[in-house]
């Protein structure tokens, strides 16, 4: 059966391979786990599901293989003197995919839209934009603060541009999307599967060498590594467990850069996180590399930050503050007046997750009991600050700023112990925006935030998730940008 | 007494019986039959089959095997769970929609027909969403969208005997309803509901499987049949053969349930008279073969 399957296989590719380019043009096939609910960037918010609708929308920057906001539909861009206010200056002669003109008033309108509409979930990463003037192909944003964080922020993350005329309807963008991007969709299934064509309208449309792209929702990860075998996907994101099967399927199997990192939400507006002394045994009762082993199966790394190591905002005088260690956890938790066993906590998540598990049975070896509670409406009372205790995991923010005041601000949507937050960060924070990306004191202000908000005791971060991905070897390299997926200069099947 | 006699008379019978009493006796002793603890994680994970793990470890490093044996309990009593209240649910209106008027039996039909068209996994998802997600509401949720089957079983055998003369006597002679249906109904319609009883547990093992399987009605880490199963098929490429003994447990019974099933359907009724009556035959024949002597030896 397995000589057979082995017979077949190169064969079944060949045809598939054979067939792409007989119609002489390059399909990406990618199947992902995180296929868009929503196409309105505005609903779709800052998460992982960026990455899919960056195939439809351009946005004023994008980031390089370094991290740094580079020119995207904005060609440049300049602060004034004070520091509170940068004008973004457009390319020329741009447009969307329903003909509307790429300029000033769409980027004043598509700002003002995840500022205002109801269900926008960017609204909350835009607390230094006061107002916005539309001039032509510049558009000056004008700021409540001095922040120069605003090019890295007003990336594919945040602000991903939609044709202001196709966005008056936001319920009709949200299933049809309308954009300046590399590629316009051509048919979209809700939830299942969408089929794009090359934009030939788009500003770098020379550099995209992809004709079409069919997008469709990951099935189970096991059917995942036999789709990319058959040729059915030649690109996807997998777990971590599936990436042996990968390799010994011939596959090409890599990590992505990325800022991911997950921790450990703790309400300490509630009891028992309202005593200090819990919360720390908490945090000594965690044995990182658990997580690591046993759930990234080599593929990530222990943090104890809200970003992995070697990132710029990682501060190295703040790690290892908390190492695991059960004789202190369970020496502060008999000082907190709980003898083993006295304690128990809910853990509630949205689904099922090895990560709660391994807490539940590391806690337990600290004396404290732990029950997971599976909500699937874990969403509502998580942003709602309803929780006393759960598990979140980021894949981060292109602006550190950003990835440190959505955890330790006291509107952070990830700080479960709102409006709670440690004493020393807002300054610090402040001072980061303050401070020019390019200034030697950038890297080190920009630590000190850190480990001011590292002082938060409503966070235990544990461990990196890689962004591991498979792809078939027809598939050229990525670009290393970090945490993106982008296809420029990508070719499939040497096809250019 | 007599049907489960009959019962243990037929091969199929026999074998359905000592199998389900093997399952029962994991669900009754399977968490302390468990030779570790199931829930104890440890730094060897996915580890092949060996003395100390003879199903290998789970991804966390737990016993496997301890797992599957602590997991029965929960499998067995869910299924029995969703059954009874099928039964309870279904049988009774069933029985009822007979005797109690039109307005009764317009209501109840009515109820049945919504509850077959509604898909029973979307709508335990939903339930279960408000209430909470627990094994005992995604039981008692399912159990009623499964009891339509025993509504019209109780129906269609009550409807068979409501119109014999003997009842109709009873009803002219001022019997009392549950009178009626003690004397006269419940020998007619317990054979029926038996064997749907029989195949409906064999249905919930395969309803709460499937459950558990997509993490419904079950809080991890506590271990299910149907559970583990999801666990394993995330792990193929590290073990290919662990899905096997959860698949196997769930199979065995299931088919065992239908092999109940059946047995108790063919020794009920007039099929089970017949049985016995060509038993009766087959005996008097061997007997009559024994006392007459071979026609040869005349």
């Amino acid at each position: 059966m397995t000589a057979l399957a082995a017979l077949l296989a190169p064969a079944l590719t060949g045809c598939a391979g054979e067939a792409a380019s007989a119609t002489g043009s390059s399909t990406l096939k990618w199947t992902s786990s995180y296929f868009p609910a929503h196409w309105d960037p505005v609903v779709g918010g800052s998460g992982a599901q960026f990455r899919e609708l960056a195939l439809v929308y351009a946005s004023l920057t994008r980031t390089d293989e370094k991290g740094n906001a580079v020119p995207d539909l904005a060609r440049s861009w300049e602060y004034n003197s004070r520091g509170d206010e940068i004008t973004f200056h457009l390319r020329s002669g741009l447009k969307f995919s329903d003909g509307e003109p790429v300029n000033g008033a769409a980027v004043k309108a598509a700002i003002e839209r995840a500022r205002k509409q109801k269900n926008s979930a960017l609204f909350g990463d835009l607390t230094s934009i006061e107002s916005v003037d539309a001039k032509g192909l510049d558009a000056v944003v004008h700021l409540s603060q001095v922040d120069y964080q605003i090019p890295q922020l007003f990336g594919q993350r945040v602000l991903q541009i939609a044709s202001p005329k196709a966005a008056k309807s936001p319920a009709r963008l949200d299933q049809g999307p309308v954009g300046a991007g590399p590629f316009t969709v051509t048919q979209l299934i809700p939830g299942t599967k969408a089929v794009l064509k090359k934009n030939p309208d788009y500003w770098d449309a020379e550099n995209i060498h992809i004709d079409q792209v069919e997008l469709t929702s990951a099935p189970d990860a096991a059917t995942v590594i036999s789709g990319l075998q058959t040729g059915v996907y030649n690109f996807a994101d997998i777990e971590p467990s599936q990436a042996s099967a990968a390799k010994k399927a011939g596959l090409d199997v890599f990590v992505q850069p990325g800022f991911n990192a997950s921790n450990i939400s703790l309400n300490i507006n509630k009891k028992p996180f309202d005593n200090d002394k819990v919360v720390d045994a908490v945090r000594y009762a965690v044995d990182r590399q658990e997580f690591v082993d046993k759930l990234t199966f080599g593929y990530g790394e222990t943090t104890d930050q809200p970003f992995p190591k070697g990132y710029v905002a990682y501060d190295p005088k703040s790690a290892n503050a908390y190492p695991h260690d059960l004789a202190k956890a369970r020496k502060l938790l008999a000082e907190a007046g709980y003898k083993a066993g006295d304690l128990k906590l809910d853990l509630v998540i949205p689904a099922e997750d090895p990560q709660a598990e391994i807490v539940q049975s590391q806690l337990a070896k600290a004396g404290i009991t732990v029950d997971i509670k599976i909500d699937k409406n874990w969403a509502t009372p998580f942003f709602a600050k309803d929780l006393t205790f759960s598990l979140y995991s980021t894949t981060g923010r292109d602006s550190a700023a950003q990835t440190l005041t959505a955890h330790f601000g006291p509107d952070g949507p990830l700080n479960l112990s709102s409006p709670y937050e440690p004493a020393g960060f807002e300054a610090a924070i402040a001072k980061v925006r303050e401070t020019p990306l390019d200034s030697p004191e950038y890297t080190e202000t920009l630590r000190a935030a850190t480990r001011a908000g590292l002082e938060s005791k409503a966070l235990v971060f544990t461990y990196s998730q890689p962004n591991l991905i498979a792809k078939s070897r027809t598939v050229s390299g990525l670009p290393k940008n970090p945490a993106h997926i982008d296809w420029t200069g990508v070719t499939i099947g040497g096809a250019e | 007494m007599t049907v489960i006699r009959r019962v243990l008379a037929l091969t199929s019978g026999r074998i359905a019986v000592a199998v389900l009493a093997v399952i029962a006796l994991l669900a009754a002793l399977g968490p302390l039959l468990a030779p570790q603890n199931p829930l104890a994680t440890s730094v060897r994970t996915l580890a092949d089959p060996s003395a100390a793990h003879w199903l290998g470890t789970d991804y966390l490093g737990r016993d496997t095997f301890s797992r599957l044996l602590d997991g029965s309990r929960v499998s067995v009593l869910g299924s029995l769970e969703v059954a009874l209240t099928a039964l309870v649910v279904g049988a009774v209106p069933g029985i009822l929609s007979v005797h109690l008027g039109r307005a009764f039996e317009w209501v109840t039909l009515r109820l049945t027909d919504t509850l077959v068209a509604l898909p029973f996994l979307l709508f335990a998802v939903a339930v279960i969403a408000l209430l909470g997600n627990g094994i005992t509401q995604a039981m008692l949720v399912t159990g009623v969208l499964v009891s339509p089957l025993f509504y019209r079983v109780a129906r269609a055998a009550t409807l068979a005997v409501a119109r014999s003369p003997y009842v109709e006597a009873a009803i002219v002679s001022g019997a009392s309803l549950g009178w009626i249906v003690r004397r006269h109904l419940w020998a007619k319609v317990l054979p029926p509901l038996a064997v749907a009883l029989a195949q409906t547990i064999g249905t919930g093992f395969v309803i709460v499987s499937s459950l558990t399987f997509l993490g419904i009605g079950v809080q991890p880490p506590e271990p299910t049949w149907g559970g583990l199963l999801a666990s394993d098929l995330g792990y193929l490429a590290h073990q290919p053969w662990a899905p096997a003994a959860p698949a196997l447990l769930i199979m065995v019974t299931v088919w065992a349930c239908n092999l109940l099933a059946d047995a108790v359907r063919d020794v009920s009724g007039e099929a089970g008279r017949a049985l016995v009556d060509r038993r009766r035959a087959r005996v008097h024949r061997t007997d009559q073969a024994v006392t007459t002597p071979a026609g040869g030896a005349r």
